[in-house]
């Protein structure tokens, strides 16, 4: 899909979330989609670049995932300094999780850059039972429903604060590129800087490979789908 | 071990300077000698310098050696020995720790460790490794003293085994000190050493264990190795240690290692001499490396202390769970997975083990990730007892707070770290700011990780080597190194992610050649590794831990306040729903009072326990007794940057804390050396004080309830969440109705609905006690409420009188006619009462018959009560400052004054003879014990809201007593004291003293009076209630025949029955001054008007003692030298 250059702009983002809800794991679906099991736990914070192509313009995530456990969350100040975007990401089987997201969603309004947007997603889709591809049981969950956050609360709240709202698996692939195309569809043209030096930056970025990225409507996300190469 | 005298100087020493190897805290810039010497030979905690004497060290030649000639008759070498309580070290390094120096004077030597760790030749000898001790003669020393060790001799003593020195036995290791000093200090040391050797006989065994666990010694075995299993020397020996053995040049490492052991002794006994620190450099053979990595940390002494710590602590939480379990259990499988050892149950079992044990140790660490990649890798070479105490060492010396639940010391070392790169590579540090990449973002999982996850291992591991003997200045010198040898790439970089990923394929590349392009082919061998480590310790050799120190002293309160604010920030926004009642201001204030004074107990707390143990070492038995108890390694704590104090309130902190915002949380007794304190002038700051400097915290009934409404899961302890929500449901509604309810469920124990007799008494005794000092908020001052008799009048009249001091005088009628009216509408049973507002005329003749009965029961059980009470008035009067009037014990009679009142009767004594003798009846129907009695809430709220004065004490006067925000303006107790409303404070009259003496009010001020005395005892409060009620009815036929009384129990009989008779009727009052001025003693300097309206009315100093010049006092107090003074006066007026 080869294409005449279209304007492209780099955006920051930040992961945030509770320790093992998957953070890293979406990251890795986006950006490399791929899986891993046991994926070392993210110490201080991890860099990653993906990008994603929109029909107007290209946008450059330069994504910091940052690490989970509690008390690195004074770190964190550190890494959404100055993001236009976060991710927000709670365990859809784990209430606390989302209790911490609210916590997220409440610093980043109060300090993180004013208009960044925000996306709260729910991770770890494939344990719920009722839900699309339920593959295997995944991570010492039981294969049944094992869902103790329904999507109508933490919709209603997503509503409540303004966020973009999504549900996905980093396991499947299900709605992850999703989350990362409505972040760069909702990223105002304002706020976009323009990309930064491209070659040295982002070694995880296969730079080149640009796929399609559908802006319509859900679609249940294969693996292959999406802007992750 | 023998000196339990010095071992008390330094845990004192270890109570100022609580940080002693954090490196942290201010007394850093004076560390005490005892944290300088445990840090330069990497001791334990329990060790103190002793005794220091300089000395030379001789090391006989060696096998090896013979024949060399610079070495034929051994190594010299001129340094200092010093003996611990259970350790010899010699250094050749200056000594570090005089008492006078600094961190940065004692390290300013350098030696390899540039003053962090053991640093120069020399040795660290654990006093039971000491076998035997020879005093030689020599010509030129007064004393020479042979040393000979366990080395060699520990693992199996009956074998004679071949050494290289003897056929048949094992050579010796022997080693002389001549000791060079005056005759005396080489008997001193002598002495000590020989108390030492004593005590430290029975630690050989424990030696031996922690010694067969150390792979040197099966590596010099000189029997047949091929029957004995190897000591674990980690999960390498099962799964292959990472790299290229033939690469890394394992093999010959490994022989240079057993040479050099064979000739300066192993382990414990290890001797170190310039090859040691050589040998290191290049980087450890893989079965050995554990082992130097524990002697060089000195996580082998602590290992020593305590050889079954880790099996201990495993065996003791066995099956218990924790929030840090459960954190581990996550990153079990993700701790270095790419190792074979963690893709298996072993592997995974053993890291379990150790990070769960340090998690039960160090509770206050916990786990923190990144923990677990280290301790994965330390596991690769070591066993998991080793691993256990290594991890300790890192934790408490290496790189202290990096792991805490703040993460305080990564924080701060990432500040230093940007420090010196901006120092050592300013055009570096220009780029990075102009391109507004964060440096920190970079270079923390370098620190935090040990560089175990970001460079490849076997470099990794050699740059742990030298970490390990050289201390954390090695983390910030590869640092500098790796952006210096990248700079040229890094200037190019225009972002994070460039700096990132230059970086990144930087590391990948370690293993190439530094000069892939050069002729020269011997650095064309260089790797970029080596390259890395000569640029980092040759180029940055300027990074000491004396620089380090002392950046991070710069940086430390910076980043602690960052981190405070971020914690505040966090916790008030997650207070919750109820938090939302209060606003941001208020809920930072909560926050910041709630922590202070945390903070401060925990302070004096460790002051108070200072004092004790300097107490105790007048006392050797007692001594060794706190010893026992004390914990091993003192961390500084307290601040919430630093990690987790404790969170949780008692109660006593509660009632600190209250006092800091409410008049009516500080205490008006003078117990506990209140004196002092309240007489302000003479206040001297008591250390020994629980409370500081801060005023006493009341206590009272009323506070026990609300902690424990508070105290929602009824652990005994408040969170800041259950305080602000405790706080938000009294302030924050601004509801008048809800702070009725809070209070009635304050007093409805079982939650039926209903509060009892008992109840409502102490709901009266619960509002007094908050309004002792007088009200606050918003009253009306004109305010009269409805239910108040014919006193009311006259306080109107007062024209004279301010508004405030109407309103606090007509609150104590309001409390009497809340308790009458509780009564009168509590218990449907006893319907004759429902006609409040005309009292008096629904009293039956009946009634009067009937009451003095009800009441003979109580009469003589409430005497006796009386007396005790008296008799504990006068003790406390006895301490009352040397002021005190000889009439003192007179003051006893609490109410007589008010009988001389009584003389000069005014008009006013019909109505109020009437009034009190009508409640008295009432009240003798309350307290019937027949008609068991309860209010419901309707009734409660009611009752509160048929009185002006009351409802606006809900609405208003309550909550806002809470000065959650300014505080209590003057923090200095002599504001305390004046501000409690006292009968004084109530009355200062302009009348003259005649007007003053006679009249009713007398009445008024003695309800208040009692009222006063009723809350400085919340315990008898309720009986005393019911006292005086019974005096009122006693009152009544006095009343009949006013005639001038002596102080006696009847004229206090009288006084209370008045004051429940007048019930508001002291708003009028002209005089109540004198009659409580013996109470206000009672209270301690209670006098001071200054907090109650009354201020504005009189001249007087009713305290000279306070040298308050509240303007407030009766003029009368004036000329009294003290409270009691100013009674007596007033008696004898």
């Amino acid at each position: 899909m080869a294409e005449a250059p279209k304007p492209s702009s780099s955006v920051k983002l930040v992961l945030l979330g509770e320790a093992a809800v998957g953070k890293s794991s979406l990251v890795l679906r986006f950006v490399n989609n791929d899986f891993q099991e046991n994926k070392e736990p993210t110490i201080g914070a991890a860099f990653l670049t993906q990008k994603c192509n929109l029909p107007t313009r290209t946008i450059k995530f330069e994504i910091w995932d940052t690490a989970g456990q509690e008390r690195f969350a004074s770190l964190a100040p550190m890494y959404y300094r100055n993001a236009q975007a976060a991710l927000v990401v709670y365990d859809i089987t784990k209430p606390t999780s989302l209790v911490k997201a609210r916590h997220w969603v409440a610093e980043l309004q109060r300090q993180a850059s004013p208009g960044i947007v925000i996306a709260l997603v729910g991770n770890k889709l494939d344990l719920a039972g009722e839900s699309q591809s339920t593959s295997d049981e995944g991570e010492g969950e039981d294969g049944g429903d094992a869902r103790k956050v329904s999507t109508e609360e933490a919709q209603a709240y997503a509503e409540e604060e303004s966020l973009l709202f999504f549900e996905t698996s980093a396991k499947t692939g299900h709605n992850v590129t999703e989350v990362f195309t409505a972040i760069a569809n909702a990223i105002p043209e304002t706020s976009l800087k323009s990309a930064r030096g491209s070659g040295a930056a982002g070694t995880a970025n296969r730079a080149g490979e640009e796929q399609r990225v559908n802006l319509s409507g859900p679609r249940d996300a294969g693996a292959k789908d999406g802007c992750a190469c | 071990m023998f000196s339990n005298l010095s071992n008390i100087v330094q845990r004192a020493q270890q109570l100022i300077d609580p940080t002693q190897g954090l490196n942290l805290s201010n007394s850093d810039r004076n560390p005490s000698k005892a944290s300088l010497f445990q840090s330069q030979f990497r001791l334990p905690s329990s060790q103190t310098p002793l005794y220091e004497i300089n000395a030379e060290l001789t090391i006989p030649p060696s096998n090896s050696t013979r024949g060399d000639p610079d070495h034929d008759r051994g190594w010299h070498y001129a340094g200092k020995l010093h003996l611990s309580e259970a350790y010899m070290c010699f250094s050749t390094t200056p000594t570090s720790f005089t008492q006078s120096a600094s961190t940065s004077t004692s390290s300013a030597f350098t030696g390899q460790t540039n003053g962090s760790g053991p640093s120069g030749s020399g040795f660290t000898f654990p006093l039971c490794a000491i076998r035997r001790v020879e005093r030689l003669n020599s010509q030129n020393f007064q004393f020479a003293l042979a040393i000979t060790t366990w080395n060699g001799l520990l693992a199996d003593a009956s074998k004679p085994r071949d050494g290289s020195g003897s056929n048949k036995n094992v050579r010796e290791q022997r080693i002389t000190i001549h000791l060079a000093g005056t005759r005396q200090a080489c008997e001193r040391f002598c002495d000590g050493l020989k108390r030492g050797l004593r005590a430290g006989v029975g630690n050989v065994g424990k030696l031996r264990k922690v010694v067969a666990e150390c792979y040197s010694e099966h590596l010099l075995r000189t029997d047949d190795k091929a029957n004995v299993s190897p000591p674990d020397a980690g999960l390498g020996m099962a799964f292959r240690y990472p790299g290229d053995p033939k690469k890394l040049r394992d093999r010959a490492k490994m022989r240079l290692w057993a040479e050099y052991l064979r000739d300066n002794g192993r382990n414990m006994m290890l001797i170190r001499q310039p090859t040691f620190h050589k040998l290191i450099r290049v980087g450890l053979p893989n079965r050995l490396r554990g082992e130097i990595w524990e002697v060089t940390s000195g996580s082998l002494y602590l290992r020593l202390e305590n050889p079954t710590l880790y099996t201990d602590t495993l065996a003791k939480y066995k099956g218990q769970e924790s929030l840090a379990i459960d954190e581990i259990e996550k990153d079990l499988n993700r701790s270095l997975p790419e190792y074979p050892g963690f893709q298996s149950e072993e592997g995974i079992g053993r890291l379990r083990r150790v990070l769960t044990a340090y998690s039960w140790v160090n509770a206050d660490v916990g786990y923190c990730q990144a923990m677990n990649i280290v301790v994965a890798a330390l596991l690769i070479y070591m066993s998991e007892s080793q691993a256990f105490f290594l991890l300790s060492a890192l934790c408490d010396r290496l790189v202290p707070g990096y792991y805490s639940t703040t993460m305080y010391g990564t924080l701060l070392d990432q500040k230093v770290f940007e420090s010196l790169v901006e120092k050592t590579m300013p055009i570096l540090w220009e780029h990075l700011v102009k391109s507004d990449v964060q440096l920190s973002v970079v270079s923390l999982p370098w620190f935090l990780s040990l560089y175990i996850n970001s460079m490849p291992l076997v470099f990794a591991f050699r740059v742990l080597d030298v970490f390990f003997v050289e201390g954390p200045k090695v983390l910030f010198q590869v640092g500098l190194a790796i952006l210096r040898i990248n700079g040229e790439e890094l200037l190019d970089a225009p972002d994070d992610g460039a700096f990132i990923s230059v970086l990144k394929s930087y590391f990948a590349r370690l293993d190439e050649s530094a000069h892939p392009k050069s002729e020269n082919p011997k650095l064309r061998a260089v790797t970029r590794f080596q390259e890395l480590m000569v640029v980092a310790f040759k180029e940055f050799s300027g990074v000491t831990h004396s620089s380090i120190t002392e950046l991070r002293l710069k940086n430390k309160d910076s980043v602690l306040n960052n981190i405070e604010s971020f914690a505040k920030r966090t916790a008030i926004r997650n207070l919750g729903p109820d938090s939302k009642l209060l606003s941001p201001e208020e809920l930072g204030s909560l926050y910041d009072r709630f922590y202070n004074v945390l903070y401060e107990r925990q302070q004096r707390d460790r002051m108070i326990q200072e004092e004790l143990k300097r107490q105790a070492k007048t006392s050797r038995l007692r001594a060794s007794e706190i010893l026992a108890t004390t914990a091993p390694n003192e961390v500084e704590k307290g601040r919430v940057g630093l990690g987790p104090s404790t969170s949780l309130m008692d109660y006593d902190a509660f009632r600190e804390f209250l006092a800091g915002m409410s008049k009516w949380a500080i205490s008006d007794s003078s117990a506990n050396g209140g004196e002092a304190k309240y007489y302000g002038a003479k206040k001297v700051p008591d250390t020994m004080s629980p409370w500081g400097n801060g005023p006493e915290p009341a206590e009272h009934e009323f506070l026990q309830r609300v902690f424990n409404k508070w105290d929602v899961d009824g652990s005994s302890a408040l969170t800041l969440q259950n305080v602000v929500t405790g706080i938000a449901r009294i302030k924050g509604k601004k509801d008048i109705m809800g702070t009725i309810t809070y209070f009635f469920e304050l007093y409805d124990d079982d939650n039926d609905g209903k509060v009892d007799r008992e109840g409502i008494l102490r709901i009266s005794e619960a509002l007094l006690f908050l309004s002792r000092r007088g009200l606050e908020g918003t009253l009306s001052p004109g305010a009269s409420s409805i239910g108040l008799n014919g006193d009311i009048s006259a306080s109107d009249s007062q024209g004279s009188l301010p508004p405030e001091i109407s309103t606090n005088e007509r609150f104590l009628g309001s409390i009497s006619a809340f308790i009458r009216r509780c009564f009168e509408y509590a218990d449907p049973d006893h319907p004759k009462n429902q006609d409040g507002q005309d009292f008096g005329t629904s009293t039956s003749d009946e009634d009067l018959m009937v009451d003095p009965n009800t009441f003979a029961i109580g009469d003589d059980e409430d005497d006796e009560e009386e007396e005790e009470e008296e008799e504990e008035d006068l003790l406390a009067l006895e301490k009352s400052p040397p002021g005190t009037p000889t009439k003192a014990k007179k003051t006893a009679n609490l109410l007589s004054p008010n009988e001389e009142s009584f003389d000069g009767a005014s008009t006013d004594n019909e109505s109020r003879r009437r009034v009190s003798k009508a409640k008295a009846e009432a009240a003798n129907a309350a307290l019937d014990p027949a008609h068991p009695l309860h209010i419901t809430l309707p009734t409660f709220r009611m009752v509160v809201l048929a009185d002006e004065i009351l409802e606006q004490f809900f609405e208003s006067s309550f909550p806002t007593s809470l000065h959650i925000i300014e505080g209590l303006q003057a923090p200095s107790s002599s504001y305390y004291g004046p501000s409690l409303t006292t009968f004084s404070n109530l009355g200062f009259s302009t009348r003259s003293q005649a007007q003053a003496q006679s009249g009713p009010m007398g009445g008024g001020r003695g309800l208040r009076g009692v009222l006063d005395n009723i809350v400085t005892d919340g315990m008898r409060v309720a009986t005393e209630v019911r006292r005086r009620m019974e005096e009122a009815q006693r009152e009544l036929e006095k009343n009949a025949l006013p005639s001038q009384r002596t102080e006696d129990d009847e004229d206090d009989d009288d006084d209370v029955g008045v004051a429940v008779g007048v019930r508001k009727g002291a708003s009028t009052d002209i005089e109540r001054r004198s009659v409580m001025s013996t109470d206000r003693d009672l209270l301690d300097g209670a006098d001071a008007q200054a907090g109650s309206g009354a201020a504005s009315k009189g001249p007087g100093h009713d305290h000279n003692l306070l040298e308050v010049d509240t303007a407030a006092g009766r003029r009368r107090a004036n000329s009294a030298s003290t409270t009691g003074g100013s009674a007596v006066l007033e008696f004898e007026g």
